[in-house]
């Protein structure tokens, strides 16, 4: 098997607290591969953002290896993060955002406007690259956010909780966007609450046991992933049946 | 620092009829004589004063050699050289202060210790070390200055938003990187506010650095006045320092208005 994106062997984290130490997560074996869209649910402090933590390099696990393509990770490399807060730099406009983030990632300045239009057309923000990060709705912040960590052209893309401010409409017009974002050469890895966006996120869902979380279901998701239209997915009779299965996972972890 | 926000909007207005109304009491106190007007001259007298200490032909040069305006840019002069390194200094020992914990123990003590002096009781050791040029007085205004700055700029740096950073490392900055694009950024509009405060101090310590031999500027003409009890033209030298520290003070705000346009909206 071609070397995996992430993988995780044998992983426990546990948080020095005062008293005692706070076991959050594991342990936990997992293999996420390029092409890949992992959706991770759970109850709530069962250790995802943990798992995310771990992944892109802001923490390291107790006990346990972590490898991003076969090394350590270490923030900033190989891994782009979106977090449930888009976190812009309100000092710049919306272009330098973006800007500021391909000079990180070493693009060449020259390069650099013609990125920036292309990453903004993505996500359909072409027009709005001169705005402050405040004259933009949440949607459209997040928006920024997620082509911001799209500059590096990163081979995993971790997104925690993104959608979980936004209405419900702006949030499934974003679910379809993002949903393309997986790659021969990228893989997702999605954390939420909501059963209905893992099953149309993910080509495969892992439901984590309350704390510590450990993998109490590991579910593909074998639905397709294009040329069928959204509402159609998410009225079909698979969804459906995804969708039961991965909530009765997550009403037996949560008794 | 967080107190010292800068209001929304300040109509001009509204200050210029401040400045009106006030000065229609003075005159008002004036008029009913409660003081003889060696003790309390007018608003009128002040302008007289004004006039006579501008006039550069009136056969002693202005006030005592220097015209009001030559004087003003003369103690414009230090307060600008003494703000400016004050705030370099303030500026670089802060942010080693803040991104530092150790240096931060070490120096805090120090920094607040020399807050909490007058200026006029470190000026004589400034004279000592440094003699009765130019450069004490200098000095003087830079330690006057620099305490606020770093004390600003230290707070703002520990005060930055943690995830500010996080996503800024997620994105691949280095030490470097973050330092410049995000930890300066986002401290900016707390570092300007100790710009403000610092010289404020730098200027209201202005007339303490020309006790010494420092005739020439305006500060100078005040202590001179006072020695022949010429009232009005005490008044007039506070009044000039006044008007121009609040002037001062204003392009300061706006500055920090430019540089900041996100404040209290992220
Ligand atoms: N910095 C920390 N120090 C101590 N304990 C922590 C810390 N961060 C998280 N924890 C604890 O670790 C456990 C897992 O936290 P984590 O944030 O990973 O959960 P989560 O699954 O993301 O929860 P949620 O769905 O509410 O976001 C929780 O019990 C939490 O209280
Ligand atoms: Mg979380």
């Amino acid at each position: 098997m071609a070397e995996p994106l992430v993988e995780l062997a044998g992983v426990e984290h546990r948080y020095r607290a005062r008293k005692a130490d706070v076991p959050a997560l594991g342990p936990l074996d997992l293999r996420v591969g390029a092409g890949e869209f992992l959706v991770v649910v759970g109850p709530s402090g069962s250790g995802k953002s943990t798992l995310l933590r771990l992944v892109s390099g802001f923490e390291r696990p107790t006990t346990g290896v972590v490898r991003v393509l076969g090394d350590a990770p270490v923030p900033g490399r190989d891994v782009g993060a979106v977090f449930q807060q888009p976190r812009l730099f309100p000092w710049q406009a919306v272009a330098g955002n973006i800007g500021t983030a391909l000079r990180w990632a070493g693009v060449p300045r020259r390069d650099r406007p013609e990125r920036i239009a292309a990453l903004l057309d993505q996500v359909g923000l072409a027009a709005l690259g001169k705005r402050r990060t405040w004259e933009i709705s949440g949607g459209q912040q997040q928006r920024v956010a997620i082509a911001r960590a799209l500059a590096a052209r990163p081979r995993l893309l971790l997104m925690d909780e993104p959608f979980a401010a936004l209405d419900a409409l702006t949030r499934e017009r974003l679910q379809e966007d993002v949903r393309s974002l997986t790659g021969e050469e990228r893989g997702v890895v999605f954390v939420t609450h909501s059963v209905d966006e893992a099953v149309f996120l993910a080509t495969r869902v892992v439901v984590l046991s309350d704390r510590p979380g450990r993998v109490a279901l590991d579910l593909p998701i074998p639905l397709p992933r294009s040329g069928v239209p959204a509402d159609e997915l998410r009225g079909s009779a698979d969804f459906a049946a995804l969708r039961g299965e991965v909530a009765a996972a997550l009403r037996a972890v949560a008794a | 620092m967080a107190q010292n926000e800068p209001r929304r909007t300040r109509p001009v207005l509204l200050r210029v009829a401040a400045v009106a109304v006030l000065s229609a009491i003075w005159q008002a106190l004036v008029l009913a004589e409660f003081w003889p007007p060696v003790v309390l001259p007018g608003p009128a007298q002040v302008w007289d004063q004004l006039l006579a200490a501008s006039d550069s032909g009136n056969g002693q040069g202005g006030y005592a050699g220097s015209t009001v305006a030559e004087r003003l840019g003369v103690s414009l002069r230090r307060v600008g050289l003494g703000s400016a390194y004050g705030v370099l200094v303030g500026v670089v020992l802060g942010l080693v202060m803040g991104l530092a914990p150790l240096v931060r123990a070490v120096a805090e003590p120090f920094v607040t210790f020399l807050r909490a002096l007058p200026p006029l009781a470190y000026l004589s050791l400034l004279v000592i070390w440094f003699g009765i040029d130019e450069e004490p007085k200098v000095y003087l205004l830079v330690v006057a200055a620099f305490p606020p700055v770093a004390v600003a700029t230290a707070a703002a740096v520990t005060g930055v938003n943690r995830q500010y950073v996080e996503a800024a490392r997620a994105l691949g900055a280095g030490r470097a990187g973050v330092l410049a694009s995000v930890v300066l950024p986002a401290s900016a509009p707390e570092i300007l506010t100790g710009v403000r405060l610092a010289v404020g101090v730098a200027y209201s310590s202005v007339v303490a650095a020309e006790t010494v031999n420092g005739a020439d500027g305006i500060g100078g003409m005040v202590l001179n006045a006072q020695r022949y009890n010429q009232t009005s033209v005490v008044l007039l030298g506070l009044v000039v320092i006044g008007l121009t520290g609040l002037l001062i003070d204003t392009a300061i705000l706006a500055l920090q208005r430019a540089v900041s346009p996100w404040r209290g909206r992220a």
